[in-house]
């Protein structure tokens, strides 16, 4: 790893996250906990997401889940088989700014994704590490020959402006969470800028 | 054994263990003098905890059978694995032995808590554990009163009959239900591939109102209705997302039918989205019901913090609607919290995981999943203790004809 290209990357990854980081901030003035995403490929960004479970009442719709969703629609709508799909998933980057949860990093491999980058660390739900780790693909012994018979893994890098994703968090937690089912703790009401 | 009998069992945190196969540690351990139990015992907490070894009694208690005398022994300290020697001993121990006249020797403990009340008695033979029965208290773990069993085998079949349509091959099928009132909340199939047919989002927004599920399947008879989904059984098993979740892309493309497939649409991610759609219409107003699943602070974890709290109390399923206003006839949900789901086939990791975010309470699932399931046959979630809501998992076993007929269709689809 010569140096030189490593800060090459750094700048790069830095470029992406920010990206990620501005949807989590879309998602924090929405009042949803702030995490966001986006996608590229060929270095292009392709799709972008945030976290709507509030607003969906549906807690799955993770900002991944959205981002993913918009290119099927997309794709699907263009024409493009699943196959093709397929090949146009093995291309593509995913810069978000907490670890995948374990339903998002099984999703991932399921998709068949190139590349994960993620901000920090998700100690109670991160499917790329933290608890399982989905993104080394299946560990399941197997015999089936084709490689989409087995689990699919991909790359992943965590700690990639980790900093600034914990303190979008700190500040959702500090403004209240005003959709917890019960208040724990006085909603303190901050004035927004 | 009636293998012609529908069955329910409980899929525990920890895959159970026949005692003879407990993993086990070495340990060194003493015979002590009573009268140095208390200084030995204190001492030794404090050079040599047993930090993961929480679930092990410290000291043994035996009575003698010639002369009834209470003999007591103490473990000392974690022993090498692979080293019989006494030698390697540490140090701070090692200056216990002459002071209180220790004679120590290797023996085993169970490495893991007991997950069962038989387990637990099984490993006591071995040393002395303590056994704490799950933290949460879920109805059903210790038995199903006849007239739920049967409300189970009722939303059971009506999954099957979900699963199975003609002329299609079988999918996998989602069943969520509020058992409180035995009422229908969502039901889906797969939307995976183009050839599963896409349900129209307004029947399942207004379908879910009727009060109980189908009587149809009630009144049909156990053999004929389980005739079906054996055939189907022993058909291909290619389109069941939960098995195959990594195969979407191997289907062929049909474009007039391409509307509505998507690769992540497994049928609990349709019932979850589906169940979130009902509750937006029937609550329109309200928006303040979600507590977010993302992570970091304790403060995620109120619902799990609930739960535990109020484990003492014998009717913890009523906690949640306890909480709610009484007024309003029809209590807002919060996510799916004290909801069943059933499905045909035990959830893949993608899955199991989504009904951990959305609140489920109970997991019933008829087949398991072996090339992906999340819960327990690849990946464990209701023992993953770092998750903030754990529901309990059973597994309903249809007569056996159904099952042999699987085993034999499974064959098919993974190899
Ligand atoms: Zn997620
Ligand atoms: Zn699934």
């Amino acid at each position: 790893m010569e140096p030189v290209k490593e800060d090459h990357c750094e700048e790069e990854s830095h470029k992406y996250m920010s990206l990620a980081l501005h949807q989590a901030k879309l998602a924090l003035e929405a009042l949803e906990v702030p995490v966001g995403c986006v996608i590229l490929e060929d270095g292009k960004v392709i799709a972008s997401g945030r976290n709507r479970t509030n607003e969906t009442r549906n807690a799955t719709r993770h900002a991944e889940m959205e981002a993913v969703d918009q290119l099927v629609g997309e794709w699907r709508k263009n024409g493009l088989s699943p196959s093709q799909i397929a090949e146009k998933f093995s291309k593509c980057v995913l810069y978000v700014t907490c670890e995948p949860c374990i339903m998002c990093a099984s999703a991932l491999s399921f998709l068949g994704i190139k590349e994960v980058y993620y901000g920090c660390a998700n100690d109670k739900f991160g499917g790329c590490g933290s608890i399982l780790s989905l993104h080394l693909g299946n560990s399941q012994p197997s015999d089936i020959p084709e490689e989409a018979q087995r689990g699919k893994g991909y790359k992943c890098k965590g700690g990639i402006m980790a900093d600034e994703a914990v303190s979008l968090f700190k500040c959702f937690y500090e403004q209240g969470n005003p959709s917890a089912p019960k208040p724990h703790r006085p909603v303190v009401q901050r004035e927004r800028t | 054994m009636d293998s012609d009998a529908w069955k329910i069992i409980h899929i525990p945190d920890k895959p159970t263990c026949p005692p003879e196969h407990q993993p086990t540690w070495k340990v060194y351990a003493s015979v002590i003098k009573p009268k140095f139990a208390n200084t030995i015992v204190r001492q030794l907490c404090k050079i040599a905890p047993l930090e993961d070894l929480r679930h092990v009694k410290r000291v043994r208690k035996k009575i003698l059978q010639d002369h009834g005398e209470t003999q007591l022994t103490v473990i000392l300290c974690l022993a090498p694995e692979h080293n019989d020697h006494l030698n390697d001993l540490p140090l701070d121990v090692q200056k216990l032995v002459d002071p209180y006249e220790l004679s120590p020797f290797i023996t085993e403990v169970c490495k893991y808590a007991a997950v069962s009340k038989e387990e637990w008695e099984e490993q006591c033979k071995i040393w002395p554990t303590s056994f704490h029965p799950p933290t949460y208290n879920i109805d059903g773990i210790s038995g199903f009163s006849e007239d739920d069993t049967q409300s189970i085998f009722k939303f059971m079949r009506l999954v099957i009959d979900l699963a199975v349509s003609e002329h299609k091959p079988i999918v996998n099928a989602a069943v969520i239900v509020d058992p409180s009132v035995r009422r229908i909340i969502a039901s889906e199939t797969d939307q995976v591939y183009p050839s599963s047919t896409p349900r129209d989002m307004t029947t399942t927004e207004t379908s879910p109102f009727n009060e109980t599920g189908d009587d149809r399947v009630t009144n049909a008879s156990s053999q004929i209705f389980l005739n079906g989904i054996i055939e189907k059984l022993n058909g291909s098993l290619s389109d069941v997302a939960c098995l195959n979740p990594w195969q979407w892309c191997l289907q062929p493309h049909e474009t007039e039918k391409c509307s509505q497939w998507h690769p992540l649409r497994h049928a609990s991610i349709v019932a979850i989205e589906s169940s979130s759609a009902r509750d937006r219409y029937l609550f329109p107003n309200s928006a303040e019901s979600v507590s977010p699943d993302h992570v970091l602070p304790s403060d995620a974890d109120i619902p799990a913090k609930k739960q535990k709290t109020s484990s003492h109390s014998p009717n913890v399923q009523k906690n949640c609607s306890e909480e709610a206003p009484r007024d309003p006839p029809m209590e807002r949900p919060y996510l799916c919290t004290g909801y069943d789901i059933f499905l045909l086939w035990e959830p893949c990791t993608m899955c199991a995981m989504a009904l951990v975010h959305q609140r489920i309470k109970r997991i019933f699932y008829a087949f398991p999943n072996p090339t992906a399931g999340g819960l327990g046959s690849v990946h464990r979630l209701q023992g993953e203790k770092s998750l903030n809501h754990h529901y309990a998992v059973f597994r309903v076993l249809l007569p056996g004809d159904a099952h042999n007929a699987l085993n034999h269709g499974l064959k098919h689809a993974v190899s």
